[in-house]
């Protein structure tokens, strides 16, 4: 193999893959990244088992070949490489990679590209297109919902529904959902039911390419696992066996308040009870007042820690039905409000014992629930 | 006046005065009874309950035919197995061993306020009873009765006493120690019965030539407290039956919270053994969750091939439930303090400091 690249190119390139790289396997073939001549320009690759981020850069290819070598020693001898054109040329025999760039020569040592996993290929004709701002929008608004410890490995995945032309994608963690659904290009015969890894979506919408118009999803026969095929970049994410809970009945049908709130004030509401919430298990308590003809209705957040102090603020809301205090973790709060882009947001409640529900007003493909904190026991 | 005292007397209760009374129940080597119920063919010969030899499984639980040829829990199974040629070795059914617990607790629930120690064991209050000697009696043939397993009991004044009579005529055994007969009853027994008493204390009591309880009872309190110090008077004190801890109903909170896991062989794989902090985080994060407490202290036990054994802990600021952090504590001690490749024979995560939050997250139910 004998090829020359950018540095700039070469540099992004690996930081796109990197992610992908196992950081602390047996198997010493997956701490490293795959380097290939594929069709005149380079492939470079990085799997964990969980996932493979793969993408292309352009090089010019004077040998055809391919390596691996170990990614942090590749990784940052490349970001130390100034900004110029780097060689890269493989000793077949001894499995080594000369690396040349102005006046920087280095070798590392790399083992056989045949050792390397393989990698499924994209199906070019059966794919489901989706556009890649409403999907990238859709992982930041469910995916931060799922779990993160897998106590219940079902729930660290997005489940996601392929349905006529929309897609819905919902995330629990047991304590919040959320939930979104989106209309697509594609449209789906049967509909097709997955889960994704919460972490492959979330590495997926670090990647994503936003010049690109479109992602386009396939999922090889047989193999339990789903491509995003997004021209220069394509991500393989293994699917969570088994079936995801049916989350649609503990979504509240009705509720005793509702309290239009502004977004950008809620979430700083939040954000300033976290600081004493955060020794009081993240606890806020949200007070909901209706209005009458002389005053306008209100809500407040309030956080109190037994060794640092308390905070109260209150906030303009306009409220139907009665009041209500209920507690949140306001943690919960503020990761659903970052995600919210609508300038208002409606909290609806039934009792301080039932799940909250947050919409955005004005779209209606979205809604978040969260289960309350209960005091005393 | 005089007639109506004489009639009183005469109505005088033989009983003793039970001022306070306390049953300890233990039951019989129960895990073995609970195996011998669904597989009667088993009963009678020596039999335990316990991990596989070939997999460092340790026994949990004895027959008493077992026990006569030496075998005792805790013993490794394949020591066991050479001590006992026909021993036959069964895997304790957790299912149906907390299904009898379950079982046996509420029969003794219906005796008065009970404190659970473990899946075999309870105190319970009979001081609200006018003759607690008749209602121990009956417990103790009601608990075999009703869930066809054997248990011994013990009534006394104190938890102390309670405990030491029912191992005092095990198995079946029925001990009662009246009132004013605990240091009569204690005097001729080891040091090493005490509730607190361990093989250390008891090692440095031999030293001063006290070996039962009656010589710890009339031991010079000086001899005593040039060794024990602050702790002699508790000591003589206990070795005369006095032990003022109450029944307690609801069980007072876990100081700490931890899970080991022994290989089957010894291990150096970082991966195997991040995959097991990771099972013991979830796990432990799990039993926090639901006992409602938090963690500020997480420690991590490691134990070589070579048997050497230490624990390594943090202190967190924000205490937590989250198996997550838990892992990510427990994987970055571990880190500190393995020099890579050395072969790991346990290695354990656990929890302490811990706390009741005031408010807890409620879950969806699903």
């Amino acid at each position: 193999m004998k090829v020359s690249c950018l540095q700039e190119n070469l540099a992004k390139g690996l930081s796109i893959v990197s992610r992908a790289v196992s950081t602390r396997s047996t198997l010493p073939v997956l701490g490293n990244v795959l380097i290939a001549t594929d069709n005149g320009r380079l492939k470079l690759s990085a799997t964990n088992l969980e996932i493979v981020i793969t993408c292309w850069i352009g090089a010019k290819v004077e040998e055809e070949g391919a390596i691996t070598i170990p990614a942090r020693t590749f990784g940052d001898l490349v970001g130390a490489l100034p900004q110029e054109q780097v060689n890269l040329a493989l000793n077949e025999r001894t499995q080594t990679v000369h690396i040349s760039c102005a006046r920087t020569e280095a070798n590392i040592k790399g083992i056989d590209a045949q050792e390397f996993p393989l990698v499924p290929e994209p199906d070019q004709d059966n794919r489901i297109r989706v556009e890649t701002d409403v999907f990238k929008h859709m992982i930041t608004q469910v995916a931060f919902a799922a779990a993160v410890d897998d106590t219940r490995p079902m729930l660290t995945g997005v489940s996601t529904l392929f349905e006529e032309g929309q897609v819905l994608m919902a995330a629990t963690d047991g304590f919040r959902l959320s939930v979104r659904s989106a209309q697509i290009p594609s449209h789906v015969g049967e509909p097709i039911r997955l889960t994704i890894p919460a972490r492959a979506l979330a590495e997926l919408a670090r990647v994503i390419n936003e010049n690109q118009e479109a992602i386009y999803i396939t999922l090889p026969e047989g193999r339990n696992q789903i491509i995003f095929d997004m021209d220069n970049i394509v991500l393989v994410s293994q699917l969570i066996d088994g079936n995801f809970p049916d989350y649609s009945p503990i979504i509240p049908k009705r509720h005793n308040t509702r309290a239009v709130i502004s977004t950008a004030e809620f979430y700083k509401a939040c954000k300033t009870a976290e600081i004493f919430a955060r020794e009081s298990s993240h606890t806020a308590r949200v007070r909901i007042e209706p209005g009458d003809e002389i005053n306008p209705g209100y809500a407040v957040v309030a956080a109190t820690s037994s060794e640092t102090g308390d905070n109260v603020a209150q906030i303009d809301a306009n409220v139907e039905g009665d009041a209500i205090e209920i507690a949140f973790n306001v943690k919960y709060m503020t990761d659903v409000l970052n995600v919210i882009d609508t300038p208002q947001i409606a909290l609806e409640t039934t009792s301080s014992m039932e799940p909250g529900v947050l919409k955005p007003v004005g779209d209606t493909d979205f809604v978040h629930v969260i289960m309350p904190m209960h005091f005393g026991r | 006046m005089d007639k109506n005292r004489d009639a009183d007397g005469g109505d005088q209760t033989p009983f003793s005065d039970w001022s306070r009374a306390v049953l300890h129940v233990d039951m019989d080597a129960f895990y073995v009874n609970v195996h011998i119920m669904d597989h009667p063919e088993d009963a009678g010969r020596p039999l335990v309950v316990g991990g596989k030899p070939n997999e460092r499984g340790v026994v949990a639980s004895a027959s008493y035919e077992a026990r006569q040829v030496g075998i005792r829990s805790a013993m490794p199974t394949s020591s066991a197995a050479r001590l006992c040629p026909n021993l036959k070795i069964v895997p304790a059914n957790w299912e149906r061993i907390q299904e009898c617990s379950h079982q046996v607790m509420e029969i003794l629930a219906e005796y008065g306020p009970l404190e659970q120690i473990s899946v075999d064991e309870a105190y319970i209050d009979l001081s609200e009873w006018p003759d607690p000697e008749t209602a121990a009696v009956r417990i103790w043939a009601e608990v075999r009765e009703r869930s066809q397993l054997p248990c011994s009991v013990g009534l006394a004044s104190s938890k102390l006493v309670a405990k030491v009579a029912s191992d005092h005529d095990k198995p079946e055994g029925c001990t009662l120690i009246p009132p004013g007969g605990e240091a009569e009853f204690l005097a001729p027994l080891p040091t090493r019965v005490i509730w607190g008493i361990g093989p250390r204390t008891a090692e440095q009591l031999a030293g001063l030539d006290i070996n039962t309880c009656g010589q710890l009872a009339a031991a010079k309190i000086e001899s005593l407290r040039a060794v024990f110090g602050s702790q002699a008077e508790s000591l003589k004190r206990r070795a005369r039956g006095v032990d003022s801890r109450e029944v307690q109903t609801v069980r007072g909170m876990a100081r700490s919270i931890s899970q080991e896991w022994t290989f089957q062989h010894d291990v150096a794989d970082p991966e195997l053994l991040i995959a097991r902090m990771e099972k013991m985080s979830n796990r432990v994060a799990r039993s926090l969750r639901k006992r409602n407490l938090i963690a500020y202290t997480i420690r991590v036990k490691f134990r070589w091939d070579d048997f050497t054994t230490f624990t390594r802990q943090r202190t967190v600021e924000v205490g937590t439930d989250d198996a997550n952090v838990i892992f990510q504590h427990a994987t970055a001690i571990w880190e500190e303090n393995w020099p890579q490749g050395k072969r790991m024979r346990l290695i354990g995560v656990g929890v302490s400091k811990l706390e009741k939050p005031a408010s807890r997250q409620l879950e969806f139910d699903f």
